[in-house]
């Protein structure tokens, strides 16, 4: 699925275009489970890279086993264009946020930013100064010699992040960072990790479920499920031209219809055809699966290229900026739409439940799957 | 909840009101458990020969006592038998807590639970077991009889409270510890003991007072010089009942509040709110 399938760099010509990992072929297997199938990934240098998917997909496990904490069952892993798949988790150039942060309890917070520098060997005084140059970044610079327990949830993963980034690692492995935060607190962080990714310019390896932050923080996205990639893009890539049903319902809602293909057009029930212009791979008789997102699809003051179909509203909801219709445009296909609540709020010129509404979308906004 | 507060209402009794009996039960509980050593105590400072009549204070049983030199060398011995089993169960029950708590293999459950057992033997069973053990093996019953009974005795405490902390330790912890260049082994001494060393701490200072008190073991494994302090002053009041013995148990009492105290002071002055014996009282 993904497009960055490249062979596997030798060690001897390592340069800046090299990815700052790379996975080949990478599978992991619990027993007779496979958590993780015959993944190929590259992440580029610099980039803040999202792995995506639900909770069993095996995004965790990918993380754990680039950290060095899980055995790959087969494949390779490379960090910088060395091979590392047979490297314990010491010696290689990556650190980790864990998602309950694994703060050191009996250090304070001076000795837990400074503990991985201590074990590389530094002088104390450079210790020192690295520590308090993050602890400056995090903005905390006067808890110093609190203890983990003191601080709020907030500040303890502030302190991991600062522990894992003091390092200067290669790259910096995320694990749902942000899981255990309030939402406000998690909006919050998302917008300092951002930012202090682009201050130090390391490759950050992000693990989450949650797909708006996956969008919100991302330079590109892998969508995982059952173990493998169903797409690999920029964040506009994945929302806007889904490759695969799963990733059309992941990331945001979907309006998915599956058809018969033919003549420009896919029937997805008797007497509904969906106009499908620039499509020359797609076969007359062959099925096709489209989707369309609710924001897309307009209820009213169409543009003379619209596509256009009747329907009738089943439900609407209000949502404070948006307000969204649930609209049948055959008694099988019940269609999403959202509208901005510009002008109108919906109780003045809007619809209500059992209306006879037209719709319509762009022909370019309708993304053929699979 | 609910059902529970309204029949105490209806009943005119307020949600927290304690019913009579329960308070006067408590009393008369803590009085028969506690008259008999407030005895000991005060009788260790009376100035007459006599266990039943008090003639005025005075320090002579002490003195007597830190005269008697076979006392205090059964005092010596139960010191250094507590002080060897002390620090062996604490490597060799830290140990087992570490691999029970790591490994999850049926084997290891079934290990894990074996481990506990010594907790609900009872001790004489232990004591005639340890003693035909030794015995089999053509051992000359002597301190180190006594020393490796109460090391197997003691390792299911010290297991039992090691997990108990070490199971609150995320294992992403440990992990973490490697993740900032630590190997396994530095990771364990940098991390997770210094993690776990309330835990320890507690677990040595109770070991320490069970065994430096206990009879039954020391009982069935002693040699005859010198005997355990315990064994020594049963021996001593078979023949003669002497003030001494008060004396001596007074001093051993402190010693056990002492060390109990300090059990679970220790791990708060560290800075823990999880003292290890709350395990142990259920708390």
């Amino acid at each position: 699925m993904t497009d960055q399938i490249s062979t596997p760099a030798g060690t001897e010509n390592v340069t800046s275009e090299t990815p700052a990992i790379q996975l080949i072929g990478l599978t992991k297997k619990f027993g007779d489970t496979t958590v993780v199938n015959n993944l190929t990934l590259d992440i580029r240098r610099g980039e803040f890279f999202s792995l995506l998917g639900p909770s069993g997909c095996g995004k965790t496990t990918t993380l754990r086993m680039i950290a060095g904490f899980s055995d790959a069952t087969q494949g390779r892993i490379l960090l910088g264009g060395q091979d590392v798949t047979s490297v314990q988790p010491h010696k290689r150039n990556v650190n980790t946020v864990f998602q309950s942060y694994a703060l050191f309890d009996h250090l304070d917070i001076e000795g837990n930013v400074g503990f991985g520098l201590k074990r590389k060997g530094l002088d104390k005084a450079e210790v020192a100064r690295r520590v308090n140059d993050m602890l400056e970044l995090v903005d905390l610079q006067g808890r110093k010699n609190a203890k983990p327990r003191e601080l709020s949830g907030g500040q303890k993963q502030r302190v991991a992040l600062a522990r894992a980034l003091v390092n200067r690692p290669e790259v910096l492995l995320l694990d749902e960072p942000l899981a255990a935060l309030d939402l406000k607190l998690r909006h919050r962080m998302q917008v300092e990790l951002k930012e202090i990714q682009r201050e130090v310019g390391i490759t950050f390896v992000f693990v989450t479920h949650d797909q708006d932050e996956a969008l919100t923080l991302s330079d590109r996205i892998a969508i995982m499920n059952n173990g493998v990639v169903e797409q690999c893009g920029t964040p506009e890539d994945v929302y806007e031209r889904p490759k695969t049903v799963f990733a059309a319902g992941f990331i945001g809602t979907s309006n998915l219809m599956t058809g018969t293909y033919s003549a420009g057009a896919v029937t997805v029930a008797p007497g509904i055809r969906i106009e499908l212009p620039g499509h020359p791979e797609l076969l007359d008789g062959s099925t096709a699966s489209i989707a369309i997102r609710p924001e897309k699809i307009w209820i009213a003051d169409f543009e003379p290229d619209m596509v256009r179909v009747h329907g009738q509203v089943a439900a609407t909801v209000y949502h404070g900026a948006t307000t969204q219709y649930l609209v049948n445009i055959s008694p099988e296909i019940q269609l999403t739409v959202v509208e901005q609540n510009l002008v109108r709020s919906r109780h003045d010129d809007r619809w209500s439940d059992g209306d006879s509404v037209e719709i319509g979308w762009k022909p370019e906004h309708v993304v053929v799957i699979g | 909840m609910a059902t529970d507060a309204m029949t105490q209402a209806r009943r005119g009794r307020s949600v927290e009101g304690k019913p009579k009996f329960a308070v006067a039960f408590t009393a008369l509980f803590m009085f028969i458990l506690y008259v008999p050593i407030v005895v000991v105590v005060l009788f260790s400072f009376n100035s007459k020969k006599s266990l039943s009549v008090f003639g005025g204070f005075s320090t002579r049983w002490y003195q007597q006592f830190f005269h008697d030199e076979a006392l205090l060398s059964s005092l010596r011995a139960s010191l250094l038998i507590a002080f060897v089993a002390m620090l062996a169960s604490i490597v060799l029950g830290t140990m087992l807590a570490l691999a029970l708590e790591r490994v999850s293999s049926r084997p290891a459950r079934i290990t894990g639970t074996v481990a506990l057992i010594p907790l609900v033997t009872p001790e004489i069973v232990t004591g005639v077991a340890a003693l035909l053990f030794f015995a089999g093996l053509g051992m000359k019953l002597s301190l180190v009889t006594v020393i490796l009974a109460e090391i197997t005795f003691s390792i299911s405490y010290v297991a039992v409270i090691v997990r108990g902390r070490l199971s609150s330790m995320s294992d992403e912890v440990e992990e973490a510890a490697r993740d900032l260049g630590c190997t396994p082994f530095q990771a364990l001494r940098l991390v997770t003991i210094p993690t776990i060393l309330p835990a320890l701490i507690a677990a040595g200072l109770l070991i320490f007072a069970l065994v430096f008190d206990d009879f039954v073991l020391a009982f069935f494994t002693t040699g005859v010089d010198p005997q355990p302090l315990s064994v020594r002053i049963y021996s001593e009041i078979r023949m003669t009942i002497s003030p001494a013995i008060n004396a001596v148990g007074t001093c051993m009492l402190l010693v056990s509040v002492l060390l109990i105290s300090l059990s679970l002071i220790v791990p708060r002055l560290l800075g823990r709110k999880d003292s290890s014996l709350d395990l142990i009282s259920g708390g």
